[in-house]
């Protein structure tokens, strides 16, 4: 049956393609980004320039993460006086995004910033923007060719296990486990991005000689992870740490913890969800740790889309260009950190 | 041999001459020795009627014959030569055609379609519909039926021209034997005639046919010889069909002497009016009927099928909303097309497609009883299973169901039990009015009988009877008044003693003459009065 | 469970009362037959437990918890059983699980139920429940609509409407009476699971014991011959959905407190988990014949083997494909057990 999901998730919405599901976008990354931080450290990319109109598109909001997306582009588009956003109707379909694409085109916007339901399908309109002229900021999910963005801008899905497995490895090392029964549950399986994650946590946690003991995989649901860990905590009678994928599917992962009366292991989430930072931050639970997959990148690709668009480089940055391609790190963020984070928390 | 005593008078033991010979075939079944030593031999050009009882084995013998089923001991020839097919598809090829009570026709395609199903008239795989129109039209002519196009669709032919249809795809293989499995069943008198007609024009041809029907009076008018099964075995073989008594049949099948037999009239008791119909009629099928009941009498209705005797009893039962007028029971009028209003009021139905209509074949005897009255058995929606129990199986008792065990599978029942296990589930709920859609179809002579005295003995108790049948002779000999009904009109109402067979089948047929798509087939003398004169009374 | 009503031999109908005894009657010894095969698979399942777990498997916390995973599919397939028997299919039954979850959970029905108790979300998640399975029932027995086609819609209707009423958020349920239910114990046992016990034991007992269940058999066995029987049967159909959509009520609480959340996402493929579960359990997909230990009997098989392969740390794949052979060979065993009393 989960076969079936799976396909689901696969056709419709895998989509969501490399780092969809998990991490989701706050609203309010303007104040974090565009905000105090920036202003007193950068140059003059606050100031007004010359006006541009960013065009934009992205799939239907299935899931809370793309609905964030959208919602993160618009609001940053708001902060600045200059610029006049044009999101399209967002669609599941290739061919309407294509189409819509092809309008923004025809409209000769200044700037597009795309996140494609599928990268593949959409290289070629991304090619005819650009050889027409208008930077294409691509968000996520990657185009086949870089002759199809301008700047590509994305999570890293790799680090995201790199991070849970240095945290894992590095706190039982400190506590001096010498064969720790380390869990793990993974998200849906057949997508590439949680491969992605699961070789980080491998080859993070080989450095401190360790390995997974017991690696099972849920759907990304609530309900799944309540089920898989419940399952995990009869097969691991004793475990000693657990790094769970996605913050959301964790609710049901420390639903069953807490049924189950287990407390002797500590566990590391993933995404960042502010309901996890909260329970990071109250550490009476489990969850000692999470590690985000950036929720800010949509409202920093409507930014870099301004700053091309208007032919201006990063001002922190020695160049006059603004980079062609950025992956953002992953955060580590503990008790000690949380309260950094915690206003870029997602509400699942 | 297990004929004991009835050598076949006019078979050679090497069944030389014959078309089909059969002897010593035995089939056993887990629990059932269906076949238990059954001897036949058909001549080609010949109708041989098969005859027995429900259960005697008639079934069982032609699927062995069709190859459906195969044999465990005993030796088929077919032209001489000993023969075990396969499958029915092999049957077929060597020229031996069944026509299966049910019929195996697909409803979605042409009449031609249908005739060269599993053998399409195609080259490449494509099939070639020009050719097989006009081969399935040449193969209507030659039955007599050039007003059935081929392109038409089968689900608008009646059920007689469904059975040209079978036929033609019988000949379509070129049989040279067909079997019949009770082809009369669906079918009026006029159509039965067509037939009959259809039947004797094949013979004529040299094509031999195996006719089973339970009705003996179409035995004698189309069969050559006869053939009696009993308990899976030839008690009776080639018999000549015409002058062998009805009697003598009927003790063949049965061991008993009786065939219609129907029991005392009870005497005018103490009557009131239960069931009052006024001016009902429903759009297309029936119009301005009227009748009452009284307690303990038994009216019925005689018509052909199709002339919409079904349709006026379901409406009175409240199973289809009528059109106009309105069913009056005890003075009080009941809710226009309410099956549950009448039963409140003390309806009861045994419905004409027992199988489809009456019973929950997969369930046991006793809750095909209780299902009406659960209620009864049940404190406040709880059922107690004790109590249901007993009710049903007093019931059964009284009726002599047989089986009587309740918990057996009703579909196990022969088809005049499963008769008396609806009867019972009225019964049991107190029922005062019956209203009973062909109680004897597809029920063998000898619990036909028992079927008669049990439908007396409730009108004698006061339960007041609304009874349909197509045999002219069951109305006649059971009911106290009789109501002739022909194009959803009823066209005569007169007591049953004041009736002879031959009054009803003119007012019938004297309907009729004008509709019917096979009118032009149809003689002047559908039916051959049944032979009343070998009936004990 | 159409045989489970044992009775006595006829002859002994004077002094009669309940006895065991089902395997006396035809159907019964076959409905018995196919149990015995569930109980069989079960006991082949926990052998290779015992064998490739090193004693993980049989222990009482495990067992527990294969109860309580299976508690929540277990009271949709209650439902889906009195359906199935009835003659008809809901397909719905995973989406109305997530929509009365999600309604269930909403910031406003939770400041109510703090206010005035737990008791108002769980009488929203029942009322949404029956509400929808009246809804199904209404049009397939009075709207006279095919049941895969009304339930399909509803299927794709209501996970729409929860989908837009939690904004495709996960909702958590912060009214701690609701979490108790799956942390609650009593000897040991958790709540959900006397829960799900109590479900199963007065479903049975509707099923086999009251008229309400008779009919049920009878309307999925002939509906034709039932209405003539003067059972309204449009009434009863309209009925069994409603049926169904209490189980959802009371699963979408289930399922409530065990992931403390309500979501859209809940109950996902419910729909085949249950219908899956029915059908190994040796009730006919056509309806009129079926045993509700059966499917429960099924619903323990699946949700064993998913806790076998995690207990031994092997990947889903092979999950499923266990799944479906098992699927195959119990349609295949119900075929050889009707040929055999036919």
């Amino acid at each position: 049956m989960t076969d079936l999901n799976r396909r689901r998730l696969l056709a419709g919405g895998a989509i969501i393609g490399t780092g969809g599901l998990l991490a989701a976008c706050t609203g309010n990354t303007p104040k974090e980004n565009a905000g105090g931080a920036v202003d007193a450290a950068r140059g003059d990319n606050a100031k007004a320039g010359k006006h541009v109109t960013i065009g934009f598109s992205a799939p239907q909001a299935d899931h809370g993460w793309v609905a964030a997306i959208s919602k993160n582009a618009a609001a940053e588009a708001k902060q600045y006086s200059d610029v006049t956003f044009q999101p399209v109707e967002a669609t599941n379909d290739v061919t309407k995004q294509i189409s819509s694409i092809q309008t923004l085109i025809d409209k000769k916007v200044d700037a597009l910033v795309v996140l494609p339901f599928d990268g593949k399908a959409l290289t070629a309109v991304a090619r005819k923007a650009m050889d027409a002229g208008i930077p294409v900021v691509n968000l996520d999910r990657v185009f086949d060719t870089p002759l199809g963005y301008r700047t590509w801008i994305g999570g890293d899905n790799y680090g995201m296990g790199q991070s849970a497995g240095e945290y894992v490895g590095k706190r039982l090392k400190d506590a001096g486990v010498a064969k720790p029964v380390i869990g793990e549950v993974a998200g849906i399986d057949n997508l590439a991005l949680t491969q992605d994650r699961s070789r980080g946590f491998k080859e993070a946690l080989a450095k401190y000689g360790y390995r997974v003991s017991i690696r099972q995989s849920a759907q990304f649901t609530v309900e799944s992870g309540q089920q898989v860990m419940s399952n995990i905590l009869q097969a691991r009678p004793k475990l000693d740490a657990v790094w769970n994928h996605d913050d959301d599917q964790g609710v049901g992962v420390l639903a069953a913890v807490t049924q189950a009366h287990r407390s002797e292991f500590f566990m590391v989430g993933g995404a960042g969800s502010a309901n996890a930072m909260r329970l990071i931050k109250a550490d009476k639970s489990v969850l000692k740790c999470t590690v985000t997959y950036p929720p800010t990148m949509a409202a920093s690709a409507v930014s870099l889309a301004r700053l091309i668009a208007q032919g201006r480089g990063m001002s922190d940055l020695t160049e006059r260009e603004v980079p062609a391609y950025m992956v953002l790190a992953s955060a580590t963020v503990t008790k000690d950190n949380v309260d950094r984070y915690l206003p870029l928390g997602f509400e699942s | 041999m297990r004929t004991r005593g009835f050598p076949p008078p006019d078979t050679d033991p090497a069944g030389a001459g014959a078309l089909l010979s059969v002897d010593g075939l035995v089939k056993q079944f887990p629990g059932v020795r269906a076949l238990d030593g059954v001897t036949l031999s058909v001549r080609p050009g010949e109708v041989h009627c098969l005859l027995g009882q429900n259960g005697a084995g008639k079934s069982t013998l032609i699927k062995v014959l069709s190859g459906a089923h195969t044999p465990d001991a005993g030796m088929i020839r077919w032209r001489g030569r000993p023969v075990a097919f396969p499958t029915p598809l092999a049957a077929l090829r060597a020229g031996l055609a069944t026509i299966y009570q049910e019929l195996d026709l697909v409803d979605g395609l042409t009449v031609a379609e249908n005739v060269f199903l599993g053998h399409e008239r195609s080259r490449f795989g494509f099939s070639l519909r020009t050719k097989g129109n006009a081969e399935a039209a040449a193969l209507l002519r030659r039955l007599g039926h050039p007003d059935i196009a081929p392109g038409r669709p089968l689900g608008t032919l009646p059920a007689a021209g469904r059975q040209i249809v079978s036929m033609a795809r019988a000949l379509s293989y070129d049989a040279r034997l067909i079997v019949m499995d009770e082809p009369s069943a669906v079918l009026d008198a006029g159509e039965v005639d067509t037939l009959f007609r259809v039947v004797r024009q094949l013979t004529a041809d040299g094509v031999a046919v195996v006719y089973i029907s339970h009705r003996l009076d179409e035995i004698r008018q189309i069969g050559d010889r006869v053939t009696v099964l009993k308990d899976g075995r030839t008690v009776a073989a080639g018999l000549p069909a015409r002058t062998t008594t009805t009697a003598e049949l009927v003790r063949l099948m049965t061991g008993r002497t009786v065939e219609y037999a129907f029991g005392e009239r009870a005497g005018p008791a103490r009557r009131r009016e239960l069931l009052r119909v006024n001016g009902l009629g429903r759009a297309g099928e029936f119009a301005d009927v009227s009748f009452t009941v009284h307690s303990g009498e038994i009216v019925g209705l005689a018509g052909l099928v199709g002339s919409g005797r079904t349709e006026i009893v379901e409406t009175v039962y409240g199973a289809r909303r009528p059109t106009t007028g309105t069913v009056t029971v005890d003075g009080r009028r009941l809710r226009p097309g309410s099956v549950r209003a009448a039963v409140r009021a003390g309806l009861g139905l045994c419905p004409e497609e027992r199988k489809s209509q009456g019973l929950f074949g997969e369930d046991p005897v006793y809750r095909n009883v209780s299902v009406a009255s659960l209620a009864r058995y049940a404190t406040a929606g709880f059922v107690a299973p004790a109590r249901e129990l007993a009710a049903a199986a007093r019931a059964l008792t009284d009726l002599d169901v047989r089986p009587g065990d309740p918990r057996r599978p009703v579909r196990t029942l022969s088809g005049g039990n499963q008769q008396k296990v609806v009867l019972a589930r009225w019964l049991v709920r107190g029922c005062r009015l019956l209203v009973l859609d062909e109680p004897t179809r597809g029920v063998d002579v000898g619990a036909r009988t028992e079927l008669y005295r049990l439908i007396r003995r409730l009108a004698a108790d006061g339960v007041g009877v609304l009874l349909v049948s197509s045999e002219i002779p069951e109305v006649l000999g059971l009911a106290d008044r009789v109501l002739v009904v022909a194009d959803g009109r009823v066209v005569h109402e007169a007591p049953a003693a004041d009736l002879t067979e031959a009054d009803v089948l003119d007012l019938v047929l004297a309907e009729r003459d004008t509709s019917g798509w096979q009118r032009a087939n149809q003689g002047h003398s559908a039916v051959v009065p049944h032979d009343r004169s070998e009936e004990p009374t | 469970m159409s045989d489970e009503v044992a009775v006595p031999p006829v002859d002994e109908h004077a002094r009669v009362e309940r006895s065991g005894g089902a395997g006396s009657t035809w159907g019964g010894r076959l409905a018995a037959v196919r149990g015995l095969g569930l109980v069989g698979v079960l006991v082949v399942l926990g052998v290779v437990g015992v064998v490739t777990t090193h004693g993980r498997f049989l222990t009482g916390g495990n067992l527990v918890n294969i109860l309580t995973s299976s508690s929540i599919v277990g009271v949709v397939t209650v439902g889906m059983t009195f359906v199935i028997i009835g003659g008809g299919i809901d397909l719905s039954v995973g989406a109305l699980v997530a929509l009365a979850s999600v309604w269930a959970t909403t910031l406003a029905t939770q400041s109510l139920a703090t206010s005035y108790g737990a008791w108002v979300m769980v009488f929203c998640a029942i009322a949404v429940g029956v509400g929808s399975g009246l809804f199904n029932g209404i049009l397939i027995a009075y709207g006279r609509l095919v049941p895969f086609i009304v339930t399909l819609g509803m299927m794709v209707a209501a996970r729409g409407l929860a989908q837009s009423i939690s904004d495709r958020k996960t909702q958590l349920v912060t009214v701690q009476p609701i979490n108790a239910i799956a942390s609650g114990e009593l000897f040991g046992i958790p709540l959900m699971v006397y829960l799900f016990a109590a479900v199963v034991a007065v479903g049975w007992i509707v099923l086999n014991r009251t008229t309400f269940g008779r009919r049920t058999f009878a309307v999925g066995g002939n509906a034709e011959a039932a209405r003539l029987a003067g059972i309204d049967v449009r009434l009863h159909t309209a009925l069994l959905y409603v049926v169904s959509g209490l189980c959802c009520g009371i699963a979408a609480i289930m399922i409530m407190a065990l992931t403390t959340t309500g979501s859209s996402t809940h109950g996902d493929l419910y729909e085949l988990d249950a219908i899956a579960a029915v059908i190994i359990g040796g009730t006919l997909l056509t309806g009129g014949r079926g045993t509700l230990v059966g499917s429960i009997l099924g619903v323990l098989v699946f949700t064993t083997i998913t806790n076998l392969f995690v207990l031994n740390n092997l990947p889903t794949e092979v999950q499923n494909i266990a799944k479906g052979l098992i699927i195959f060979a119990a349609v295949l065993l119900q075929r050889r057990g009707r040929a055999s009393s036919a």
